[in-house]
């Protein structure tokens, strides 16, 4: 990476409490060293970048998280979104932490204990289109009418055929969704639901669970993983630390 | 992308979850660029290749190709009580019904190639627009911090 200025800038991964956990341990961006620039009780977990665009690649985007993911290890933290730069200390200490500190040490207290878990669930497709069409007659007739006919002369008909598999398909996704979100929901503190990022997904949430509340939260997800074992597909990372349940407003 | 990943082990209780401690690219691209703090446009660098990271990850489709395909998926479909199946069509049918499928659909691969497989994470439909770097033109991601937080996911892509 040929980044030729000699000015530094500081890139900020995410606000930590000053003071605890020792020095951060690990690489930041690019490989240079972590630092944390505090101020009172509050720090932020940051490292040297040069001044100017910063590149957005798959050892940046990677590195943000790893570097957040080892920094709950040693306690809370509020990640920062992707890309946020200040050129110096001074600034992050007036800018960031004095001037929003007194959110950020609410967040921090809030945040104590508390982990992040990202739960997506995806369909199997032959399951799931098996579904459709044993539930909806019309489904079924008109697959049955375009069977074994040339594509040509059924165009418009599989094109119908097609939408009707689609409609279904969303009002499955919309019913599963909130099927797992009400079994998970319980055993979180906080949900965010994320919405199908394709049309395969039927789930896509985070859930912030209190680090008491792993074993039922995983084993609630363990039953309704295992009654949907063969139509959904479950995936959970986790734990990360709380992106989805952090917030600043500026005009604060 | 011929073949499908199974890069997720699969750990924890009743062995339908897999689990990851830490996240990968596809995860990262969601969590990492929507959620977290901001706290005011200036200090949000340019960055280079987002852009293309973010509208990637995004694909929403509702069109006659997706309604096709739809439709093909269907038709493909080995209905297990369909009497024409010989016995290895009828044996297809009872794997792919059955609760630890590793049979792909025949629409599946296609969607793959579009979508990237979201479970391979690391390796395949991410790689290449991570990698794309444009230096012609560093494109500005623009956020108005003061609408952080919750649900600003759906920003300009959805």
């Amino acid at each position: 990476m040929a980044r030729s200025s000699h000015e530094t800038a500081r890139y900020v991964y995410g606000v930590v409490r000053a003071g605890t956990g020792g020095k951060p341990r690990g690489k930041g961006i690019d490989g240079k060293p972590l630092r944390i620039v505090a101020a009172d009780r509050i720090g932020a977990l940051t490292s040297e970048v040069p001044v100017g665009p910063l590149e957005a690649g798959r050892d940046e985007l990677l590195t943000h998280s790893r570097v957040l993911e080892q920094a709950l290890k040693r306690g809370v933290v509020l990640p920062m979104r992707f890309g946020v730069v200040m050129p110096d200390d001074s600034t992050i200490q007036q800018e960031l932490l004095g001037a929003h500190r007194e959110r950020l040490e609410a967040q921090l207290d809030e945040m104590s204990g508390k982990v992040e878990f990202n739960v997506k669930a995806i369909y199997d497709e032959p399951s799931i289109l098996r579904e459709v069409l044993a539930e909806n007659g019309e489904i079924a007739r008109l697959r049955e009418a375009v069977a074994g006919k040339p594509e040509d002369a059924t165009y418009y008909e599989r094109i119908q055929l097609g939408e009707l598999v689609a409609q279904a398909l969303t009002a499955k996704q919309a019913a599963d969704e909130q099927r797992v979100v009400d079994r998970l929901a319980p055993h979180a503190l906080a949900v965010e639901v994320g919405g199908a990022l394709h049309e395969r997904m039927a789930v896509n949430a985070a859930f912030l669970v209190d680090e008491e509340q792993l074993g039922p939260f995983d084993r609630a997800l363990d039953e309704v993983a295992a009654e949907n074992g063969g139509r959904l597909r479950f995936k959970s990372v986790g734990p990360l630390p709380p992106h989805s349940f952090v917030e600043l407003s500026v005009e604060a | 992308m011929a073949t499908a990943m199974q890069t997720q082990p699969y750990r924890g209780g009743s062995g339908y979850v897999a689990r990851s401690s830490s996240s990968g690219l596809y995860d990262v691209l969601e969590l990492i660029l929507d959620k977290g703090l901001v706290i005011d446009v200036f200090v949000r660098v340019s960055l280079i290749g987002i852009e293309i990271l973010t509208v990637d990850a995004r694909i929403v489709i509702a069109s006659v190709d997706t309604y096709l395909r739809f439709a093909e998926a269907v038709n493909r479909l080995d209905l297990m009580a369909t009497e024409t199946q010989g016995l290895p069509e009828m044996m297809d049918g009872l794997t792919e019904g059955g609760a630890s499928s590793k049979t792909k659909g025949v629409l599946q691969g296609a969607k793959e190639a579009l979508f990237g497989d979201e479970d391979e994470d690391e390796d395949e439909g991410d790689k290449q627009p991570a990698r794309r770097r444009s230096s012609s033109s560093s494109k500005s991601s623009r956020r108005r911090s003061g609408s952080s937080g919750g649900s600003s996911k759906g920003s300009s892509k959805s």
